[in-house]
């Protein structure tokens, strides 16, 4: 049986129903509902024999929310199988259960995913105080939300604003024309000094 | 667990008392290298060290009472601004004639996390810096040019 | 040490000629560290009742080596080759403004850039060759005429 059917079976008869995700690129990825996330991540580890967890981290889907993802690894006498488990919180409120139960080691991570995209992890219901780890003390705001601006790219000038025939200070037209904004600034109008 | 049989290649840990490295040219003085070896440019000072012959372990060479030790402080690699605190720490305990080396583009201005949320763009915005070593990272060779140009500068101003 | 190989990434050259102020290498660079002004010139028709026509000229251009990763993007963008590695190590300074090299800088490493690869044998020799070659010898027809 390939590993394939055996993810899609384990989880069909552990939470009534499989969706095996196709990223279009490995590895495997089976998506469980998030209040059977725990439950989700046992199945991995006691029936796929996935011992071995790898990474726990998030992605921020926009107006989809956040998806969780939890990469961990089966050894086989020959090679290894790798399967990620995916679930989706919804953005407004992105709270999941703490997979530390399960994967002992999964604890730093929710902490890593807890600075950099603000999701709450629990432990039997409570919220679980997350001290941060990579971020120093002062920092405010989630860095790996898409919607967080790298203040830089905004205050400092972009050398390729210009164009060809354009020095500083003195443009090649006179007319006023719309700046051409590098990657990841916003509209001045939206974000930006007042 | 099998013994490999590979020496053991052991840094002591970095303090303000002990420096890594000792760069003797035969001049008056002698350079005491701290190496804060923070990210991959780490590699390339490391890598000098153990190729150029004027560089010396400092656990292997014996203290010159003769000749005045000059502390040098070599950033290398990114200064996140967790880590910042930690550099400052470190300038702060050596003594007031100390010099610091910013090795490669992280340590010179951020580098390529120019724009990062949590990187101290170059090392100079902590600790006054007296040699800039460009490159990314820059090649064992550049850390021996930037050492020497350290030496020539501690040697004219000593007279 | 033993000398770098002669495709190090050291320093880039700039070959001012071939540069035409497109700001390709300035607009693709991930660290912001080419910096290029440039004016716009009328050159007056060459014939009575032509076109005026404009030309760009390059005003300033300049590599920030302490902002640089070394990354080649600048070179393999920029569609005229004015762009090269050389092998040569940018010295470290005391003040980081001199880690800001301007064109003078640029145009000095020339000297050290090796030959470029030679095509495969085999290959189609490069258009620009047969086109010197047909202006070469309409020069040379005039010349005779």
């Amino acid at each position: 049986m390939s590993w394939s059917d055996r993810v899609d079976q384990a989880y069909a008869a552990a939470l009534g129903e499989a969706s095996l995700r196709d990223e279009g690129f490995p590895p495997l990825t089976v998506e469980v509902p998030a209040d059977r996330w725990v439950e989700a991540l046992a199945v991995a580890r006691d029936v796929l024999g996935c011992t071995f967890f790898d990474w726990l981290s998030a992605v921020d889907e926009g107006e989809g929310g956040f998806a969780v993802l939890c990469h961990v690894v089966a050894r086989r006498t020959a090679g290894v199988e790798h399967l990620a488990v995916r679930c989706l919180l919804p953005r407004s409120r992105p709270v999941l259960a703490s997979a530390a139960g399960v994967f002992a080691g999964a604890r730093w991570h929710e902490r890593e995913t807890h600075e950099m995209f603000g999701v709450d992890f629990t432990d039997g219901g409570a919220l679980l105080p997350m001290v941060p780890l990579l971020l120093p003390e002062e920092f405010e705001g989630h860095p790996l939300r898409k919607d967080f601006v790298l203040a830089s790219r905004v205050a400092i000038p972009w050398p390729g604003a210009k164009e060809p025939g354009e020095s500083e200070g003195a443009p090649a037209t006179s007319r006023s024309r719309r700046k051409a904004r590098p990657a990841g600034v916003p509209d001045p109008d939206e974000w930006g000094p007042r | 667990m099998t013994d490999l049989g590979i020496p053991p290649f052991g840094m002591p840990p970095l303090s303000a008392d002990r420096a890594h490295y000792v760069l003797d040219r035969g001049a008056g003085f002698v350079l005491s290298i701290h190496a804060f070896g923070l990210a991959c440019c780490a590699v390339e000072v490391v890598a000098a060290a153990m190729a150029d012959e004027e560089i010396t372990h400092a656990e292997e060479t014996p203290v010159d009472p003769g000749r005045p030790r000059y502390e040098v402080m070599v950033v290398s690699g990114t200064v996140t601004d967790k880590m910042a605190p930690a550099v400052l720490r470190h300038f702060q305990k050596l003594p007031a004639s100390s010099y610091v080396i910013s090795f490669g583009s992280c340590a010179n201005s951020g580098g390529p996390y120019w724009d990062s949320y949590c990187v101290t763009k170059g090392v100079d915005q902590i600790v006054p810096v007296d040699v800039y070593v460009p490159g990314c990272p820059p090649r064992p060779e550049a850390f021996v040019a930037g050492l020497r140009a350290l030496h020539r500068t501690v040697e004219a101003s000593r007279g | 040490m033993s000398p770098l190989p002669a495709r190090s990434r050291g320093v880039i050259a700039l070959i001012e000629e071939n540069c035409t102020s497109c700001m390709l290498c300035a607009r693709e660079c991930p660290s912001w560290c080419i910096h290029i002004d440039s004016h716009t010139e009328t050159v007056p028709a060459s014939t009575e009742g032509g076109r005026d026509r404009t030309r760009t000229v390059l005003d300033r251009f300049a590599i920030d080596w302490s902002l640089c990763m070394y990354c080649s993007i600048c070179i393999e963008v920029c569609p005229f080759d004015a762009l090269h590695w050389s092998p040569e190590l940018a010295a470290p300074e005391g003040d980081i403004r001199e880690l800001t090299h301007e064109r003078d800088q640029l145009e000095a490493w020339l000297a050290s850039v090796p030959e470029p690869q030679p095509l495969d044998e085999r290959a189609e020799p490069a258009k620009e060759i047969a086109a010197a070659r047909r202006a070469a010898d309409r020069a040379r027809l005039g010349r005779q005429a």
